[in-house]
């Protein structure tokens, strides 16, 4: 945000809309890309979010921004998730529909989706999209469980235990995966952290 | 208390060194002699670390473009006069959102095009339904200026350079809204 901080202001001064894209848009799509594991749902979600945010600038007080783009995303996103589900899933219950597969997948979105990490992605994707929310806001866009708590509206307890199980299946899906993600020996951590505590 | 394994909530928040003062203390005396509990911290540390190793998708291009283009796209005045024939909306200022002008040429595969402008058309309908912002460049009389009933908001964008835009005041082109246009929040 070039503009901004250009010149001792003591009032805030408005962003261009520019400005607001250049600053925000990257995070926002990588929150989507990350939450909805595909490249069609995450330009939608990030589209909606901006216009969200175009719709409700007037309430917007400085400050709060990237907290703001959280909570519409992730809001935005739970929508469609509990909409897809209550179309094809009546039965279920909540936690038990695993994303569905989005609209297929044309050339550009496999290009765009090798230069990830498909088993990464695969493995979030598999998770139950409120875990995945707890997990994706807390280890990739490193929110504390309070500022995670007051996104989802839920205690800090449950973004705790939802952050644990979702780590925990998120390993078991990557449980194949050589070094760096072997199982640890029995000890040799707890030794380490005791060490470090 | 070196017995009681550590609960779920405590393995996350140790793992994450977010644990302070006597929790701390003992989830780290505890783990260093239980070796299921401190299995459950590498766990949930092993996660994290295959989380962060993964590269972060880049944001398209042509997304950028559009986001850019929001004020724009969303014209209040204007429900969409026309049905384009594969079912998009028509707006009369903007043809189908003028999307081809958006999206950069150089990208191949166009399969997902109709994907793309589907949001935008929502967009617009959801913000002329919603009757609170104007858009356009110096010059143009917006047609409906409504100011929201509890608001400060008083405009939105507007352009303080001379712009040749077109009859109706509207930039064309790629650079959809004028770089020194500046949001107006506010008396």
């Amino acid at each position: 945000m070039t503009t901004v901080d250009s010149g001792p202001r003591t009032a805030w001064v408005p962003p261009t809309w520019d400005e607001v894209v250049r600053e925000h848009a990257d995070r926002v799509y990588r929150l989507a890309y990350r939450l909805s594991g595909n490249r069609a749902d995450a330009e939608d979600l990030t589209q909606e979010t901006f216009v969200r945010v175009f719709r409700s600038l007037a309430e917007y007080t400085p400050g709060t921004f990237e907290g703001w783009l959280h909570r519409i995303t992730t809001n935005l996103f739970l929508d469609m998730v509990r909409r897809r589900q209550r179309i094809r899933f009546d039965a279920l219950p909540d936690d038990a529909g695993d994303r569905l597969p989005s609209s297929q997948a044309g050339p550009e979105q496999t290009y765009d989706e090798m230069h990830l990490d498909p088993e990464i992605q695969r493995a979030l994707d598999a998770l139950p999209a409120d875990f995945r929310v707890a997990v994706v806001l807390c280890d990739l866009e490193e929110l504390s469980y309070e500022e995670i708590a007051a996104t989802l509206g839920i205690k800090v307890g449950t973004v705790r235990s939802r952050i644990h199980r979702g780590r925990v299946l998120l390993r078991q899906a990557l449980a194949h995966r050589a070094p760096g993600l072997r199982p640890a020996e029995p000890g040799v951590s707890a030794a380490g952290e005791a060490s470090t505590s | 208390m070196n017995s009681q394994h550590l609960s779920d909530e405590a393995v996350a928040a140790f793992a994450d060194g977010v644990l302070a003062g006597h929790a701390r203390e003992r989830a780290a005396r505890h783990s260093a002699h239980c070796p299921e509990c401190a299995h459950a911290v590498a766990v949930q540390r092993e996660a994290v670390w295959a989380l962060r190793s993964a590269p972060a998708p880049s944001l398209p291009v042509g997304l950028v473009d559009r986001l850019r283009s929001v004020p724009i796209t969303t014209p209040v005045t204007t429900a969409p006069s026309a049905m384009s024939a594969d079912g998009f909306a028509v707006f009369s200022t903007f043809g189908t959102m003028a999307a081809a002008a958006l999206v950069p040429a150089q990208k191949p595969a166009r399969h997902n095009e109709s994907h793309r402008l589907r949001p935008i058309v929502l967009t617009a309908a959801a913000v002329a339904a919603a009757g609170l912002l104007t858009v356009g460049s110096d010059g143009q009389a917006a047609t409906t200026t409504r100011q929201p009933a509890t608001g400060h908001f008083t405009g939105f964008v507007s352009n303080t350079g001379s712009t040749p835009g077109n009859a109706d005041g509207f930039v064309e082109g790629p650079g959809v809204v004028p770089a020194n246009a500046r949001l107006r929040i506010g008396p």
